[in-house]
This record gives structure tokens, sequence and C-alpha cells, in this order.
């Protein structure tokens, strides 16, 4: 089986005292602690401002695991994309941003799909995940 | 100003026939400017106690609490497989589900801001979520 890790640390002054976080996943296949996602997509693409656009469209199998990771590379921080899970808007990465979800694909049509604002945006993404659903040529 | 920075790493060794080596930090800022967030809920921890969405189902961030874009970090911590918990948006006709955090999954998520998020846990296992949200405040 693969392992695939996904760790995180946030640290911040902002309060009166340090703040540090720290969270490690192991991407497991759904109900299991003993095999992992095996497979992924990954991509990394310039979106032109304006248009949306599907990065991810063969969707993830409903009720499966799947993790999403997203970054905006755009050096510009006033550039921004839109994310958007099965018509539902979820977030808003501007240059420099990341994000990464358990995303829940229940829908035989949630894709992802991005729209870029500001001007031309360089996003990397990838899905780990275990078993998708091909679209036909 | 406050300086909160935010670093994920995505490793493997054996998913793909080279190494899988992924790190990047992000520096978190309001939204078009270099300047630092400022506010923060702090860190929750809360049991999750619905097993179904509805207006028992805790809410984890209100509508526009936040200016855009408020930054979303959850963790279910706990261990046994199975004992999910649902992140869906209150706001929205029909309450369609975001997340599915499996024991132990986290995730981190720069939001619109203008949704009403909660959680519950569908097998009744009562997991508890930790949470946070660090933006700007309005």
């Amino acid at each position: 089986m693969a392992t695939t890790t996904a760790a995180v640390t946030l640290t911040s002054d902002l309060l009166s005292a340090p703040m540090s976080i720290s969270a490690t996943t192991t991407c497991m296949k759904a109900g299991t602690t003993a095999d992992g996602l095996d497979q992924m997509e990954y991509g990394y693409v310039d979106i032109a401002s304006g248009t949306a656009y599907d990065i991810i469209g063969n969707t993830p199998t409903a009720s499966k695991a799947s993790k999403l990771y997203v970054k905006n590379h755009s050096t510009d921080e006033t550039y921004y994309v839109s994310v958007v899970l099965d018509a539902q808007a979820i977030g808003k990465l501007y240059g420099g941003d990341w994000m990464f979800i358990p995303a829940d694909f229940h829908d035989g049509n949630a894709d992802i799909e991005i729209t870029a604002t500001g001007g031309t945006n360089k996003i990397c993404y990838a899905l780990f995940h275990e078993g998708t659903t091909l679209v036909a040529s | 100003m406050a300086t909160t920075t935010v670093t994920i790493t995505l490793s493997s060794t054996d998913l793909l026939s080279d190494e899988l080596a992924l790190s990047t930090t992000a520096t978190l800022t309001k939204p078009g400017t270099s300047t630092g967030v400022e506010y923060t809920t702090g860190l929750s921890r809360k049991k999750i106690n619905a097993t179904e969405k509805g207006s028992s189902a805790t809410t984890i961030y209100t509508a526009d609490d936040f200016a855009a874009i408020p930054y979303l970090y959850l963790k279910n911590t706990n261990v046994t497989v199975g004992n999910k918990i649902f992140i869906y948006d209150d706001s929205t006709s029909g309450d369609p589900t975001w997340l599915q955090l499996d024991a132990g999954d986290w995730g981190f998520i720069p939001m619109h801001g203008d949704k009403t998020l909660r959680a519950y846990a569908p097998n009744g296992s009562d997991p508890i979520l930790e949470f946070m949200v660090i933006g700007t405040d309005q």
C-alpha cells in the first residue's frame, strides 16, 4: 500500500503568547487504517482571469476518501482564485495561499472548478483519491 | 503587525515511482495586501453530538463574522476510523456538505466567509472537533 502523509504547522504571534499548532494525517482509503490512498492527479496550470475552468473533471467516487490540495502560486497578492466544489464556492485563495481538505465528493457531478480574478493565476493542485469516474472520450 | 504562517508538507516514498515531497508556507494576510491578519477565535475544542444536519448541529463559523477572507483550520481528534465529522453550509438551500473529516483528518481553507458552517457526526460517536478561525474581524 502507498503511504502518503499530510502535515500542517501553524504558528503566530498575534496572541499574547506564541501559538503553534501541528497536525499530521496519513491519507487512508475510507473505512480502513491499513490501506492508503494509492491514486493521485497533479497539475500546475495558468488560469486566465474571468472564466471558470474544471481542474478536476474526473469525479472521485462518492463516499470514498479524497484529499484535495490547491495552491495559488501567483506572486501578485491582489490576484485570487475562487474554488468551487460541486457548484458550492468553498475557497478563495489569494496569491500565496493554499488549502487542503478532505473533500466531500458525495455527488457524481462533484467536480472542482476554479475562476481566476485579477490576471492569469498560477495554480498547483493535487487530488489524492481511491478511484474516479473517468470521462469517456 | 502580527505574523501568522501555515505550512503544509505532503510526502510519500511509495505513492509514485519517485519520492513525493511538497512543502509550502503561506503567510496569512488581509486580502490583497501584505498586512498580517490580526484576529482569531482561538483554538476551540467541541464534542460533536448531533447526528444529522439541523439546529442541534454545532456551529463552527457564523456567516460574515469575519471579513473576507477568514482562514479555517479543523481537526477531527477522534482515533477510530469511521467516526467522521461532516461540515456543511447552513446558509445555502439544501445544506450542501463541504468536508468529511474521518478520524485524525485535518483541513485548512481560506474561505469566502459569507456562509455559516455547522458540524455533525452521523454515527453518534461524539467525536471531538478542534477548530480555529483567523482573519479580520468586522
